[in-house]
């Protein structure tokens, strides 16, 4: 996988974690609730998991980056 | 108070010293006569160490004292610490990475440094420098704030009628011990104690949150009793909530709060890395991937914070009763824990009100003499002059904290935290932009650093509360609407707009844009890599 695919994918993986949480509007409601906890709650914990799965997932497609030697090779410099 | 629960908590206070002055020998480098050791830890730390001390960083005493608080006065978004610790994840994937990279091979300490190496401008990285310290002084005080309503609820705080020195003694005991462990150990003193205090919070939380509603009837039952409370509230107090002398309570943001939520979750996300505590915890780190598998690690911190947010209503459905919210959890801890619990409790809260204070206090103590001792005082400081010289400004830093939170009112002090999340987003276009590209001009940059900081600061002057007429909250109308969002973000959106018009202005009028003293490369290098290690010995580091 190039560097530039594998950063796609990175972006990819990270945004939801970023952009769910900001959308107040799906989840700011009582019903349905679960163990008692209002939906607005449980939604809100339930994304702490997921956004820690997605950055595990960004994580382990950095894991093996080399920083390359030479300038040239890298066509991703802007986002490494 | 109980005689078993003061002893459980001098206890672990005492262990915890004993801890902090032991640190300067742990992974023990050649001397502590250098900000790489003393301020960075040795600039060594891995995932485990990492992840307690970011952990102990970011979730502060006054965290789990204020967030809790804010839901049992009623705050409608008073939950968005948990979108916001949701948020900062990601980013600090994405950003700091580079920034540690660039810092390893520049030998850089604060992000002043940074900011003069790439923008060659000593107005801009002052501008920064001073940011980071005025918003971290208040952030300091509000730890005093956190450890003295701990104090207060177990009753080791003498009355009103005591002399001022008798009445905060347990204080000044505290804040002597911790100031005292810096001084010897650096940064290497709240990285070993925040093992112990992440512990015993995790422990507490749990602990409360199993044991807790199991008492009070469940979660169903708490959810539904707040809920009735907060209507029975509005209800009784329709007038006054109609003429805005009193703000309508709920457990969730109704519609128009929705971007006041969202604003106030991502502008604190973006304002938090900003902070220089934060920046001097991912700066000790080892290596990129350290980083980059905290930020996937740290969310179960979040968890816990949401769950102590919960806190605050747990305290409502037991019918605590306090004047002062920020009571309610010490409070709900003393009433429903046995004594040797509660001890444990009251211990973890300001065990965790030192870790972070310490971290602050030394980011601060950095930044100082980095950029602004030896920018401006001493231009040949050598590697043990800096060390000294941040080891006494540390000192002053917290005794200045002290006289800040006994001599000024408390108030003052939430009132310039509140001011300090706005200030610090203001360093964001110059730090983070600066991690990617050279294309801002460095006066540009300036322009918008003072534009966005007035602005912010008026907004904030301007906000009345029922209880204040400056300084009432952290949000304010969207100019033309009705929507209100966090004034952080405000004043933020005005600095990169005049960041990018002033810097096509300075384009186009040939000004002068420095010299950068970073190479592309910098800022993807990692540990191993040339230049890397090598510049850490005091030798190597650019003067």
């Amino acid at each position: 996988m190039s560097q530039r695919a594998r950063w796609t994918i990175v972006i990819v993986l990270l945004t939801p974690a970023v952009v769910l949480p900001l959308l107040v509007g799906i989840y700011a409601r009582t019903e349905p609730e679960l163990f008692g906890f209002p939906f607005y709650f449980w939604f809100q914990f339930a994304l702490i998991p997921v956004a820690a799965v997605l950055t595990t997932a960004a994580y382990q497609l950095t894991k093996h980056e080399h920083p390359p030697r030479s300038r040239a090779e890298d066509q991703t410099e802007s986002i490494r | 108070m109980s005689g078993v629960a003061v002893g459980i908590f001098v206890f672990l206070f005492l262990l915890v010293t004993v801890l902090g002055f032991a640190a300067a020998r742990w992974r023990r480098a050649k001397d502590l006569e250098s900000l790489d050791e003393w301020g960075l830890g040795g600039r060594g730390f891995g995932t485990f160490i990492a992840w307690f001390l970011i952990g102990g960083d970011i979730y502060t005493a006054y965290t789990f004292i204020a967030v809790p608080a804010t839901l049992y006065a009623g705050s409608a978004v008073g939950f968005f610490a948990v979108p916001y610790t949701i948020v900062v994840y990601p980013l600090i994937f994405l950003f700091l990475p580079r920034l540690w990279s660039v810092s390893h091979r520049h030998g850089y300490v604060t992000p002043a440094d940074f900011v003069e190496g790439r923008y060659d401008s000593r107005p801009l990285a002052t501008a920064v420098a001073l940011t980071g310290i005025l918003a971290t002084m208040p952030y300091i005080a509000l730890q005093l704030v956190g450890m003295e309503v701990v104090l207060q609820v177990m009753g080791l705080q003498a009355g009103a009628d005591q002399p001022w020195v008798v009445q905060h003694l347990p204080l000044f005991i505290a804040f002597g011990v911790l100031a005292a462990y810096t001084y010897s150990s650096g940064l290497r003193a709240p990285a070993l104690i925040a093992f112990v205090k992440d512990t015993l919070i995790y422990l507490v939380i749990i602990v409360a949150v199993l044991y807790l509603p199991s008492q009070l009837g469940g979660w169903g039952h708490i959810f539904d009793t707040v809920t009735a409370g907060f209507t029975d509230f509005n209800t009784q107090n329709a007038d006054a909530i109609a003429a805005g002398d009193a703000a309508p309570k709920a457990i969730m943001p109704p519609e128009p709060l929705h971007w006041a939520y969202a604003s106030l979750a991502l502008g604190s996300a973006l304002a938090l890395f900003m902070y220089p505590h934060s920046i001097t915890g991912v700066l000790s780190t080892r290596s990129r991937s350290v980083i980059r598998r905290n930020a996937s690690l740290l969310p179960a911190y979040s968890f816990l914070l949401g769950l102590l947010a919960l806190l605050g209503f747990v305290a409502i459905a037991a019918g605590v009763k306090v004047a002062n919210p920020q009571q309610a959890v010490p409070q709900l801890f003393e009433n429903e824990f046995p004594p040797w619990f509660a001890g444990i409790a009251f211990a973890a809260i300001v065990i965790g009100a030192l870790v972070p204070a310490a971290i602050m206090s030394i980011a601060a103590a950095n930044l100082w003499t980095r950029n602004i001792y030896r920018a401006f005082i001493n231009r040949d400081a050598t590697h043990a002059q800096e060390a000294k010289q941040a080891k006494i400004v540390s000192l002053l830093v917290k005794f200045g904290a002290l006289v800040f939170v006994l001599a000024l009112s408390k108030d003052f002090a939430i009132n310039l935290q509140l001011l300090g999340g706005v200030w610090i987003l203001q360093t964001f276009p110059a730090i983070v932009a600066g991690l990617y590209t050279r294309w801002f001009h460095r006066w540009a940059l300036f322009a918008g650093w003072a534009a966005g900081m007035a602005w912010g600061t008026w907004l904030a002057y301007g906000v009345a509360s029922p209880v204040q007429a400056h300084f009432g909250g952290p949000l304010v109308n969207f100019p033309g609407t009705e929507t209100k969002v966090y004034i952080a973000f405000l004043a933020f959106g005005l600095n990169l707009l005049v960041a990018i018009v002033g810097t096509v202005g300075l384009r186009a009028a040939h000004v002068s844009a420095g010299i950068d003293h970073t190479r592309p490369d910098d800022y993807t290098a990692d540990l191993g890599d040339t230049g890397v290690e090598a510049e850490l010995s005091p030798e190597g580091a650019p003067r």
